[in-house]
């Protein structure tokens, strides 16, 4: 026997103590012997001494005094352990399957099942002791998702929406249910720090212990659906390359469910290879908005649908790029974009809660409670813990906006000057307000007999045809913006008429087939607002096994919806009527003309 | 109009932007990728392709109407191409509408 251990060893030695605490296990938690024999008595010490040291020294220490475990007979089959008073009760077939563990496999599952048990009740005990230090503790509450009512005098919500993704649906029960089970997996899941980060370094941050270096499937995982090339690709966002977020607000139009407005976040992703700073503003293709809403293709609401909270609210990343179409162009509605003052790290944690969002958080829209202004405040509030102490909570998009101007958060002085906010990127303007100047500029050129803008587009695509092969350059370009506009109405006209009619009645069995069509594509399309779908198992953020399957996924349902949509298209020329058949034909037919006129004309200039 | 007609129809139009892309585009079955950031889907072709209306209206107001999509795809252009480096905004302008 060595009676002298070489110093450094002997320093470390002592700073593990100091660390980890003596394995005090007989005061910690007792063993009830009743009923035992002795070499149950000795398996079970071999539990408590196998789990009591993983827990950190401020857990031990909490723990009340004269805590007895006992193993129980007669537990309903479905509870994996009790509490009563200082007793920890523990059902009699964990003994059985801790006794007949195989000391060479350390990871199966009876043994998993004995230790999360006995955690989940230390947990418990823990808690209740500290009075419910971590349960009662508001932020918990926060990132756990039992999540504010943006009515002050409503306090917190009652229900969990966070039920996607989750480790054990039985956390979802009650606060202190939720740390119990999450305990389980911060002290016996190495994934715990990659899965659900925030809630790993607000569990060490209390228990005083380091958090974990282990190696995290690098960057933040989203499902990044480009709807308009028909992509969708697994996006790991390292949130280093964001420079900045905006406070990103559709402008309200006269639509009832839009006349508000709509609140998004826009992040300023940097290109490959540009240094983080000013110059990332310009990147648009690169940049990306969370949005919540009910699907990636439909900005609109149905009013009566909104009211009756059927219709879910969850959070998309969208290509910049794509919001700028779908709102200016085909909404004709503005967009105003404003920096939020944030440090990096706080952009840091608002991405990640994004992210946990994106993959678990599966809410209702209401129309007046959980709208998007209140789930983008509800984002900011959870993600940025310095939001959550300012007075933010608002039910309208510009009433958020309003607050975080007054708070100093939001920063609106690059809209001041209005060509350079267009310029730059901070101010899109809805494409109708460049309409008149347009076709000022093609009704010089033409002659034009038409007064403005919307007499022209009033026109028949067969009346504008005419006119098109003698357009010079300048004169192409403008009737270029006007026939896409021409095209956009078109198509929305023809969807928003047929929705109103489809919705409204019962389908007669003649149509069965064709519902059970769309029925086949809409389950195909349902991935994209609830990515989880692709990832099989797992809980909370997906790792590198999971992104595997996540990517293969996307790429089997995305080639089928493109097989689908060649079907579907070849039916629809069938069943369009002959009128609209032709104006859609007549306007495509239009902008081949002007396509083929701009390559002549601006080669020619150029 | 019938209800088949009015199914099949919908069926096209109700999720306009991914039934609207999923034809027409060109792009290639392997799109569904892991990328380590985001330039899985932005290429030269899509940057200048985003900048054609905002184009034309610059070139139809002869540079009045200044668009940032325009802004974003002179700027590429001309991080990416010499000869563009020499061109005026409005020759890129046209030169994105030439395409």
């Amino acid at each position: 026997m060595h009676l002298r251990r070489p110093r450094g060893r002997r320093i470390a030695a002592l700073l593990l103590w100091a660390w980890l605490g003596p394995v005090a296990t007989a005061t910690a938690l007792e063993i009830d012997p009743t009923h035992l024999a002795a070499d149950d008595i000795a398996a079970t010490q071999g539990l408590v001494d196998d789990v009591l040291p993983r827990l950190p020294r401020a857990w031990r220490d909490g723990l009340p005094a004269g805590l007895v475990l006992e193993w129980r007979d007669g537990l309903p089959a479905h509870v994996a352990g009790r509490r009563v008073g200082d007793r920890i009760l523990l059902p009699r077939r964990l003994l059985e399957a801790w006794r007949a563990r195989d000391a060479v496999a350390t990871e199966d599952e009876p043994l998993r099942a004995v230790r999360h048990a006995l955690v989940h009740e230390l947990a418990h005990a823990y808690d209740r002791a500290q009075r419910n230090a971590l349960s009662g503790d508001p932020r918990l509450r926060d990132l756990a998702g039992w999540q504010r009512s943006a009515f002050a005098i409503a306090g917190r919500r009652s229900r969990n929406d966070f039920v996607v993704r989750t480790p054990d649906p039985y956390e979802l029960r009650r606060p202190s249910e939720f740390v119990a089970v999450n305990l389980e997996h911060f002290v016996l899941d190495p994934a715990y720090a990659c899965r659900r980060p925030a809630l790993h370094r607000h569990f060490s941050a209390h228990f005083g212990v380091p958090v974990s270096t282990q190696a995290c499937a690098p960057g933040l995982p989203f499902l990044d659906v480009d709807a308009e090339a028909g992509e969708a690709a697994l996006l790991a966002l390292d949130p280093a390359r964001v420079y900045e977020v905006d406070y990103l607000l559709a402008e309200g139009n006269t639509q009832a469910m839009s006349r508000w407005g709509h609140s998004m976040l826009r992040l300023v992703v940097c290109a490959p290879g540009r240094m983080p700073g000013p110059e990332c503003r310009l990147d648009l293709a690169h940049h990306r908005v969370l949005s919540f809403r009910a699907f990636v293709g439909d900005v609109q609401i149905s009013g009566w649908r909104g009211l009756t909270g059927s219709y879910p609210s969850r959070l998309f990343l969208l290509p910049l790029d794509q919001v700028i179409e779908e709102y200016t162009r085909v909404e004709l509605r503005g967009l105003q974009s404003m920096p939020l003052r944030l440090q990096k790290h706080e952009i840091a944690s608002l991405l990640e809660r994004a992210a946990q969002l994106h993959w678990s958080y599966d809410g209702r829209y209401y129309f007046i409670g959980n709208n998007c202004a209140v789930e983008t405040w509800k984002l900011l509030h959870d993600g940025v813990p310095r939001l959550a102490d300012a007075s933010l909570a608002s039910i309208t998009p510009t009433g958020l906006l309003r607050k975080l101007e007054r708070e100093g958060i939001a920063d609106r002085r690059p809209l001041a000057d209005a060509d350079e906010a267009r310029r730059l990127g901070y101010y899109f303007e809805p494409a109708s307000a460049r309409y008149e100047a347009l076709f000022a500029v093609a009704r010089e050129a033409l002659a034009l007999p038409q007064r403005d803008a919307a007499a022209w587009l009033a026109l028949s695509p067969g009346e504008r045809a005419r006119w098109l092969p003698q357009a010079d350059l300048k004169a192409s370009a403008a009737l270029l913006v006007l026939e896409n506009a021409a095209q956009r109405r078109q198509q929305l006209l023809l969807r928003d008429e047929l929705k109103r009619r489809y919705l409204g009645h019962a389908v007669p069995d003649d149509a069965a087939a064709a519902l059970e069509a769309l029925k086949a594509w809409l389950g195909d399309t349902s991935f994209v607002s609830r990515p989880a779908e692709l990832a099989g198992g797992g809980y909370g953020l997906p790792q590198s096994a999971e992104r595997g399957r996540i990517v293969a996924e996307a790429r089997a349902r995305v080639a089928r919806l493109r097989d689908q949509d060649a079907s579907m298209r070849r039916d629809l020329e069938r069943w369009l009527p002959g009128d609209q058949r032709e104006a859609l034909r007549g306007i495509e037919a239009n902008l081949e003309t002007i396509g083929a006129r701009l390559r002549t004309l601006a080669s020619d200039a150029s | 109009m019938s209800r088949l007609i009015l199914a099949g129809v919908l069926l096209a139009f109700s999720v306009p932007a991914l039934a609207g892309s999923f034809a027409g585009s060109s792009a290639g079955a392997s799109s569904a990728g892991s990328s380590a950031s985001s330039d899985s889907s932005s290429g030269d072709d899509k940057i200048v392709v985003q900048a054609r209306e905002d184009a034309a209206s610059f070139v139809a107001s002869d540079g009045r109407i200044r668009g940032a999509q325009l802004e974003a795809a002179l700027r590429h252009l001309r991080e990416t191409d010499q000869a563009a480096r020499r061109a005026s905004d409005m020759q890129l302008a046209q030169a994105i509408l030439a395409r």
